[in-house]
């Protein structure tokens, strides 16, 4: 079944500022622009009362050359259930994978989303993801970008009960011409609520990644902590960063901070390195390895957090020849 | 025998500009010999050893060193490694996220291939930190750490002798290793040198104090000013320099460099 053809006039441009970095319609080019899209693949996980699963649910997307995906994913937890959700994004050829990820998380219910998009590098990704937390909610979601020509990672909270904790990572490893963007509006609307930002980026070729984080305090969000982190590290001369930290507060009792730092690899480690024997390439990895883990360690589950570092460590050995 | 002939070196100190450090240094050191340089600030002792080590931004611009016949200066930092020197910092480098342990064993390892000898097993490995850092006094805790992360200062320097052992060079340089310690740091660094103290091994430990002499009896000391050795005696020089100062035996002016 296809949907009719969407109006791409109304697709966000350079001039919109969410999007300033980002050149969606470029990116899409004339094939995709007019290829139709497919009705949405929907999944939907609910949690109910009572219902307990330590279980790890997988979603997997699967993109397809010539088409324009359209998969919703929507997670609903209910007071006090948890659960853990693993998203792995892969495909063959060039389409437009076009996500949106509702996730509602009722009084006390607990999320870890781990999310691993590694679609192909002629594909297009978008993915739209609207969080809302209710009191005492506990969510930790982890990103691996490291797939397709251009993503975008959306993500918009809404932290809506006092007492809920949201926690975002990720890691984007990109390469040739690849452009990954992640953009994060933190909204805290209750008080007494903790967010965390930490994501870690790795550059290298002609890669060009984006990091937008918000962290947004209402009025009534007295005793929030929120904090924010992006560092990100050029492998290539030809690599380049775009980073855009915004604070923007109107309760008067917060505890809020944000860092971002883009360069090279220091010089004095690698040095301390090498001249105890390890050669270039290897105090390379080591320090780099060493970085990108940092954020995967955020991951809750031993075992996928393990898996998780491996798929990063064979990215960069083929990235550092080692 | 570690041979340094006529040694110029200059640091890059912005973007094209150098400064010239050190100006002729001339110094051997045979194997099992301590030689002690000492100093004061801005003679270039530091320079001496991030030149020796290889460190980038260092051009040597005239002169030679060689060790055991192995021209140094042809070698990048890790191949000089391979072929025997170790440089002991005077501040240890942090590296958050790794781990001692896999620092080591990465060490050793490629250490090993370089030299052309076989790759040691984990068991292999954990026998070899496990005896030396035990024989030095280091816990188990510091090795399950990050590389110098959280360290105090004799922790770090202690970490420093620990690499010494394990690595086995042939030619060790200690730079102002006992900066920030205290003397019960300073003492049981010094007894860790000392015990790797051997017949196929030199030392060139750099100071500015007499202090660490006590501890670690040089052969020989060398009195570095404006990248020269301008005076070279036995242990009882560094007494004279103790009690002196370094204006009388390096001239009021270059002690105001």
């Amino acid at each position: 079944m296809s949907l009719r053809v969407l109006d791409y006039s109304a697709l966000p441009t350079l001039k919109d500022e969410q999007w300033r970095f980002t050149d969606l319609q470029r990116a899409l080019g004339d094939s995709l622009l007019n290829a139709s899209p497919q009705a949405p693949d929907q999944v939907l996980i609910h949690k109910s009362h009572g219902q307990m699963s330590d279980k790890a649910e997988e979603v997997v997307w699967i993109g397809e050359n010539g088409v324009h995906h359209q998969p919703r994913l929507k997670i609903v937890l209910e007071e006090g259930t948890q659960a853990t959700v693993i998203e792995r994004h892969s495909g063959e050829g060039a389409y437009w994978k076009n996500c949106g990820t509702e996730i509602v998380l009722r009084a006390n219910a607990r999320l870890n989303h781990i999310r691993v998009q590694n679609d192909s590098v002629e594909s297009m990704h978008t993915d739209m993801v609207h969080i809302t937390m209710e009191s005492d909610a506990r969510i930790n979601c982890f990103s691996m970008n490291m797939g397709a020509k251009l993503s975008r990672h959306d993500i918009h909270t809404a932290i809506n009960g006092s007492g809920a904790e949201c926690m975002l990572s990720g890691v984007n490893l990109l390469k040739g011409k690849q452009h990954g963007d992640s953009t994060i509006l933190m909204e805290h609307v209750a008080p007494n609520s903790v967010s965390n930002q930490f994501y870690r980026s790795i550059l290298d070729d002609q890669a060009h990644g984006v990091f937008q984080g918000k962290v947004h305090v209402h009025r009534e969000a007295q005793k929030t902590d929120g904090y924010q982190l992006a560092n990100t590290i050029l492998l290539s001369q030809g690599s380049r960063m775009n980073t855009k930290p915004e604070l923007e507060i109107y309760a008067d009792d917060v505890k809020c901070s944000h860092g971002t730092t883009t360069g090279q690899l220091d010089e004095e480690p690698l040095f301390y390195l090498r001249s105890r024997g390890l050669s270039e390439a290897q105090a390379r990895m080591l320090l780099v390895q060493a970085f990108v883990d940092e954020a995967i360690d955020k991951i809750k589950d031993g075992s996928i957090r393990n898996q998780i570092k491996e798929i990063a460590k064979q990215w960069l050995k083929e990235q550092l020849n080692i | 025998m570690m041979k340094i002939d006529n040694l110029h070196a200059s640091v890059e100190i912005a973007d094209g500009v150098e400064k010239k450090i050190i100006k002729g240094l001339t110094l051997e050191i045979k194997s099992g010999e301590v030689h002690a340089i000492m100093g004061p600030n801005g003679a270039g002792k530091s320079t001496l050893s991030y030149v020796l080590a290889g460190r980038d931004g260092y051009n040597v611009t005239d002169g030679s060193v060689e060790l055991d016949g192995v021209d140094l200066l042809e070698l990048n930092p890790e191949e000089r490694a391979a072929a025997g020197v170790f440089l002991a910092f005077q501040y240890p480098v942090e590296i958050p996220g790794v781990n001692m342990n896999v620092f080591l064993k990465s060490a050793v390892n490629s250490l090993r291939k370089q030299r052309g000898e076989e790759e040691l097993d984990a068991l292999g490995m954990l026998k070899l930190i496990k005896g030396k850092s035990k024989e030095l006094g280091i816990s188990e805790d510091m090795m399950c750490r990050a590389v110098n992360v959280g360290f105090s200062g004799g922790e770090k320097k202690r970490n420093e002798v620990l690499q010494m052992a394990i690595l086995e060079p042939k030619f060790c340089i200690l730079d102002e290793t006992d900066s920030g310690l205290d003397i019960d740091a300073m003492k049981v660094v010094a007894d860790g040198v000392n015990s790797l103290r051997n017949e196929g091994r030199s030392f060139l430990v750099i100071t500015h104090y007499q202090r660490l002499l006590d501890y670690i009896k040089p052969d020989v000391v060398h009195v570095l000013a404006d990248g020269k050795i301008v005076k070279t005696g036995g242990a009882e020089l560094a007494l004279e320099l103790e009690e002196k100062g370094y204006g009388e035996i390096v001239g009021s002016d270059e002690e105001a460099a």
